[in-house]
């Protein structure tokens, strides 16, 4: 009779994706993330980086200064700062300020114990760090010259004194013959976060319809007519696979706006200024990534389809639910933090509690190295629990369709299957 | 063969008995009548019916047969509390419910048409529920019961909430499903509805069946007690008659006594016939709502 599970998941998956709330939402994430990929491209043109911010000075004060920092900025193919010289005094710098003329202006304080005096960049506020970071340095360089300047260095040795400290990152790889490179890396950490995010969409927001429609068939009492048709288990597994069906879709509606919009030329030109590389993609990490995903899905999808089961009215939904939206919760935090410091300790422990392994396994993998017996173990731990859960859910969920009246007990669940003899 | 056969179901929620030893049996085309307070253990019996909950001990039997998948599809079931999906298309949730009883889509639609048809209401194919008036929602309820032919139907309160007419069609709706030889396991707190279209009744009471049999025999073992007299007159003095407990006028003429004994009756109509002309004189047989009553409501605490 897998003809009554069949028939159940084709009706849930008609009813949702024919509702209006369905379509609006893809529609509207669809659109969010239409804006989100042409993000990388909006912020190169809207962030103003090409126009060089205006700092204006007092003519006359600190003429060495200025001179060397007109140089350095002479220097660079794309200045950030143009220097602008106004007379008068701070007032008529403060006037040139307000009328938008200049961008922020410098004042100088002797400061005899530093030969060199304090500088202030005055700017309407105090946040422009940008123009005062690139002041830094410019500041920095024309006070090391002034006092090189006597020192007798030669051209070269100036240059080796000027030229930055090398220093690149790698991930070494134990099981790999060569480690990833800070692309694949880059590509890793975006796909890790992209996966805990939609995996913690898909498991809050479908986890909640399935635990919906369970509760509003109980409480629209068609669950008696139901489970008098087909066995509740079949029922459970058909709202759950519809449910994931149609979660399915909706992600692969989304995802392919996403990506579509990540193709554009102009996003691509883009998206290699950020260090961010779709070609260089790994494919075991994305094969662990749908696999994670899966598993997390329908862990939590049978907890929820056991919550709804227990219900009678879906006021009283939120409420039973809250338990398992602070798993998730957790698991997504954990996650979070797990992004910046994947070999801590905390993540190596939480990495076997099923709740969680599937957010935190598939973080590891992406940017740690786990020792395959660690990535064994995290997944034979989650294959348990899912049939573990599973069985109970299906054995809460046959009891709990037709338990009526205020929500029962654990007590009382546990007296009901055994008087259901289930 | 009987259709369905309860023989001896006990069932047990943990230390409190809901079902205490219950046996009937419904022949093909008949309908039988389960009748208690509520908590009595109608709904458990059913449950067990429909294969939701197994009982402890005994055994149910379909067409000869123990309960199994098979058994699913040729069960039809309409809840006392009604339910259906309110948001969803009145033909796509038959059709689905159809479905899972193992029709196919082709024949539940077919079917659904026919009995929209014959309920004078095939315009409701596609509304949705929710915008159907309650007594048209339990129409729609009905078909999802028998949209799938079932051999064995269970009616739980299945008039309740419908306007007179509506009942009337209903009712003979179920009569005619029981002259195609569907068999009805038919529950409801309407004794007039158990008086015109059962055969066969069980009164539970506290989990135990007190009373079981054919509404004719049941009848018969409950005296009569009830004497309905009129005149075109008053009539006086019928309290001080021998063996008349109560007397009550009704208010469109006529007395309702209560005797102790069928032989009052005649005392009765004697003392009445001295006073004028008798229009009416019946010594009533028991209904069965004064049986359900003295049975279940005597020893109620």
């Amino acid at each position: 009779m897998i003809n009554g599970l069949w028939t159940v998941l084709a009706f849930t998956v008609r009813n949702k994706i024919r509702s209006k709330a369905f379509v609006i939402m893809t529609v509207i994430l669809a659109v969010l993330l239409v804006v989100v990929g042409n993000l990388p491209y909006l912020i190169d043109k809207l962030g103003g980086g090409d126009k060089a911010t205006k700092v204006g000075y007092a003519e006359g004060q600190q003429p060495a200064i200025i001179q060397g920092l007109k140089d350095y900025y002479g220097q660079l193919p794309k200045p950030d700062v143009e220097l602008v010289s106004v007379s008068g005094s701070e007032q008529q710098l403060k006037n040139a300020l307000e009328n938008g003329d200049v961008g922020g202006y410098l004042t100088f304080a002797e400061d005899p114990k530093m030969g060199f005096p304090k500088a202030t960049y005055n700017a309407k506020s105090a946040f422009e760090s940008g123009t005062a970071t690139s002041l830094t340095g410019a500041l920095q360089k024309v006070k090391t010259d002034m006092i090189i300047k006597d020192a007798g260095l030669t051209e070269d040795q100036k240059n080796q004194l000027y030229a930055q400290v090398s220093l690149d990152t790698q991930k070494v790889s134990f099981s790999n013959e060569q480690g990833k490179t800070e692309e694949e890396q880059g590509m890793a950490i975006a796909l890790t976060y992209v996966m805990i995010i939609l995996l913690f969409m898909a498991v809050m927001i479908s986890g909640q319809l399935i635990a919906t429609e369970i509760t509003a068939e109980k409480s629209s009492r068609v669950m008696e007519i139901i489970v008098t048709s087909v066995s509740p288990l079949k029922q459970m597994w058909g709202k759950i696979l519809g449910t994931f069906i149609v979660a399915m879709v909706q992600l692969i509606v989304l995802i392919g706006a996403l990506v579509a919009n990540l193709q554009l030329p102009h996003n691509s030109d883009s998206l290699d200024k950020f260090g961010i590389d779709l070609g260089v993609l790994d494919l075991t990490l994305v094969v662990y990534a749908v696999f994670f995903y899966l598993a997390g899905f329908f862990l939590y999808a049978t907890l929820f389809a056991a919550v709804g089961s227990i219900v009678s009215r879906t006021e009283d939904l939120g409420q039973a639910l809250l338990p398992i939206t602070m798993l998730t919760l957790v698991g997504f935090y954990v996650a979070m933090f797990g992004l910046t410091h994947p070999d801590h300790i905390l993540i190596k422990v939480c990495q076997y509690v099923p709740f969680f392994s599937p957010f935190l396994m598939f973080l590891r993998i992406g940017l740690a190295e786990p020792a395959w017996w660690e990535i064994a173990l995290s997944i034979a731990i989650l294959f348990a629990s899912i049939l573990g859960i599973g069985w109970l859910s299906a054995k809460i969920y046959r009891v709990g369709v037709l338990m009526y009246g205020k929500r029962p007990s654990a007590k009382e669940i546990v007296k009901a299957m055994k008087a259901y003899k289930v | 063969m009987n259709s369905l056969k309860v023989d001896r179901i006990i069932k047990n929620y943990g230390d409190k008995t809901a079902v205490n030893g219950l046996s009937f049996d419904v022949s093909e085309g008949e309908i039988y009548g389960l009748l208690g307070a509520n908590g009595a253990g109608k709904t458990t019996t059913m449950r067990m019916i429909l294969g939701l909950i197994l009982p402890d001990e005994g055994d149910i039997r379909y067409l000869g047969k123990a309960y199994g998948k098979e058994q699913l599809s040729m069960l039809g079931y309409l809840p006392e509390e009604r339910g259906m999906y309110p948001k969803i298309k009145v033909s796509d949730q038959i059709i689905y419910l159809a479905q899972l009883r193992g029709m196919s889509r082709k024949d539940a639609d077919r079917n659904l048409k026919r009995w929209l048809e014959k309920f004078q209401v095939p315009e409701y194919y596609n509304k949705k529920v929710e915008e159907l008036s309650k007594g048209n929602q339990q129409k729609i309820q009905f078909i999802a019961a028998v949209i799938h032919n079932p051999k064995i139907l269970i009616l739980d309160e299945a008039f309740s909430g419908l306007d007179p007419v509506n009942v009337e069609l209903l009712k003979s709706t179920v009569k005619e499903l029981r002259d195609g030889g569907t068999s009805i396991v038919f529950s409801t707190h309407r004794m007039e509805h158990v008086e015109e279209l059962c055969r066969n009744i069980t009164i539970m009471h506290k989990s135990n069946p007190v009373l079981q049999g054919p509404i004719k025999d049941i009848k018969k073992k409950f005296p009569q007690e009830r004497v309905v007299v009129a005149s075109e007159g008053e009539i006086s003095g019928l309290e001080s008659i021998a063996g008349v407990h109560h007397v009550s006028r009704h208010e469109h003429g006529g007395y309702e006594l209560k005797v102790s004994s069928p032989e009052a009756g005649q005392r009765i109509l004697q003392h009445a016939m001295l006073q004028g002309l008798i229009t009416r004189f019946e010594v009533m047989e028991p209904t069965l709502n004064e049986i359900f009553i003295k049975t279940v409501g005597e020893n109620h605490d």
